[in-house]
């Protein structure tokens, strides 16, 4: 393992995480872009857009609406890509199934992201307090740096998700890898198709859009056709 | 007093940290105060400053993309206020009447079209592995956020309270339902791409992918009954998985 992989996985990570929520939401969290951008600076790019094209659509139909707060994508993009690239070098794999492996690990960690981020916002309802009594001291500066602090909260809940989901990885994928690398050999192009299509089904029942089914179904069948006789 | 433009930019930057503090008390009141404090220290006097403060630490939530709308407004507002103008409604009200629609419209339209069209299309690219996959999806998503975060900050500074205009004018709630409307095309389009590239890598007779609708319709409705995603993909890849122990029997009767 390279350390210094981890600790770029890192920066990335809190980078990714604060654009979520706490600062520009310009969407580099978004998985198609964060996993990526990880894997590009790790070296490995290709793996990065193969975990990207597969997490994307997963939650993309959990709405960050009000209190509602997604499963962590973001982290379970980078730490996975980490993790990919990471143990490919050590096991000397080549394909998607070692990927795939890591992926399925990381997916169920990536609701500790949850957790973390609840956390984080409950942390910041101390600061609003403090805020108030810097304000009844007069004390304004005090009052406005509350709000700067809360950053580091949301910061501490995107590398702590990316830290839980990299030691699961660590500790889960040596043991679970001689047990499914053989059955992962033979479903591997399925799953890679199979996720991203979850994704999509998943935002097709949740999209609140009368005409949704038909649309999805006449353009389903007419790209497909069209395909066909090209 | 009129803010100066210097003072309107700092207020317009601050907004993009308005999340910065979110809570669960008052969501984003914290992240409102203080991106317009640059705004208020101009306007007000430190013991003035001190009980308008208290006022922005209340309660406030809209959609973050929109929020320079309001923010924008409610400068307009603090000016009048600080002039001892009469104003037609208070800032509070203003804050509570907008902000609620806004988030609604803004979620409809951003999270819940923009994100999965833009999405849906890089996609493609990433399905072709082209590199540029991250870079053309921030291109497609920013560029509509960006306008509205800029257009909707100057739009709100100086309509003040007629603000409002902007959604009724551009009919937002019609373009979220396009928006959402055009995302499930494109994800249409885009899942018959990933299906028939399967079966052309894997030598299978092409018309089995239309049966690829069944199992999507399926999943789709039970995603709509509540099951979560991750239920639903660690269900997936299990059967998958469990499959794949008899699937070069079953393909080789789909070979073509």
């Amino acid at each position: 393992m390279n350390l210094s992989d981890l600790l770029l996985g890192a920066l990335i990570a809190l980078v990714c995480g604060l654009d979520r929520t706490a600062i520009l939401q310009v969407m580099i969290s978004r998985p198609i872009v964060a996993a990526p951008l990880v894997a590009w600076i790790l070296g490995e790019p290709m793996i990065g857009l193969q975990i990207g094209m597969m997490v994307e659509l997963l939650w993309l139909a959990r709405l960050p609406v009000g209190a509602a707060i997604p499963p962590d994508d973001t982290q379970v993009a980078i730490a996975g890509s980490v993790l990919a690239i990471n143990f490919s070098r050590v096991f000397a794999v080549q394909g998607g199934e070692l990927l795939l492996l890591c992926l399925l690990v990381a997916i169920p960690l990536g609701k500790v992201g949850q957790y973390f981020d609840r956390f984080a916002r409950q942390y910041n309802v101390r600061l609003l307090k403090r805020a108030e009594s810097c304000l009844e001291k007069k004390n304004i500066f005090f009052a406005e740096m509350q709000h700067l602090r809360g950053l580091l909260s949301f910061s501490l809940a995107a590398v702590g998700t990316y830290v839980v989901i990299l030691i699961g990885g660590f500790f889960l994928i040596p043991l679970l890898w001689p047990l499914v690398h053989e059955p992962l050999l033979d479903s591997s192009r399925l799953l890679q198709l199979a996720l991203p299509l979850v994704g999509v089904a998943v935002i097709l029942g949740t999209i609140n859009v009368s005409r949704a089914l038909t649309l999805f179904c006449a353009s389903f069948s007419m790209a497909f056709l069209l395909m066909w006789l090209v | 007093m009129a803010l100066t433009r210097k003072t309107r930019i700092h207020v317009w930057f601050r907004l993009l940290l308005l999340q910065g503090s979110w809570n669960f008390e008052r969501l984003q009141g914290l992240g409102f105060f203080y991106a317009l404090l640059p705004a208020l220290k101009k306007l007000y006097r430190r013991n003035q400053l001190v009980t308008i403060g208290r006022e922005y630490l209340g309660y406030f939530n809209t959609h973050p993309y929109l929020a320079p709308l309001v923010a924008g407004a409610v400068l307009k507002l603090e000016e009048e206020r600080a002039a001892q103008q009469d104003l037609q409604v208070t800032i509070d009200d203003f804050k509570e009447m907008v902000a609620a629609p806004y988030a609604a419209i803004g979620d409809a339209l951003f999270w819940g079209g923009l994100r999965p069209l833009a999405a849906g299309i890089a996609l493609f690219f990433a399905a072709k592995g082209i590199l540029w996959t991250p870079l053309i999806f921030l291109l497609l998503y920013n560029l509509v956020p960006l306008v509205f975060r800029l257009s909707g900050f100057v739009y709100g500074y100086h309509r003040g309270i007629r603000s409002v205009e902007f959604i009724q004018r551009r009919c937002l709630p019609d373009w979220a339902i396009h928006t959402k409307e055009a995302a499930v095309v494109v994800l249409g389009g885009f899942s018959a791409f990933l299906v028939f590239q399967h079966l052309q890598h894997d030598e299978m007779v092409s018309w089995v992918g239309l049966l690829a609708l069944i199992p999507m319709i399926l999943l789709g409705l039970i995603a709509r009954k509540g099951i979560s995603t991750l239920m639903l993909t660690l269900l997936t890849a299990i059967v998958i998985i469990l499959l794949s122990m008899f699937w070069t029997d079953v393909t080789g009767l789909l070979v073509l």
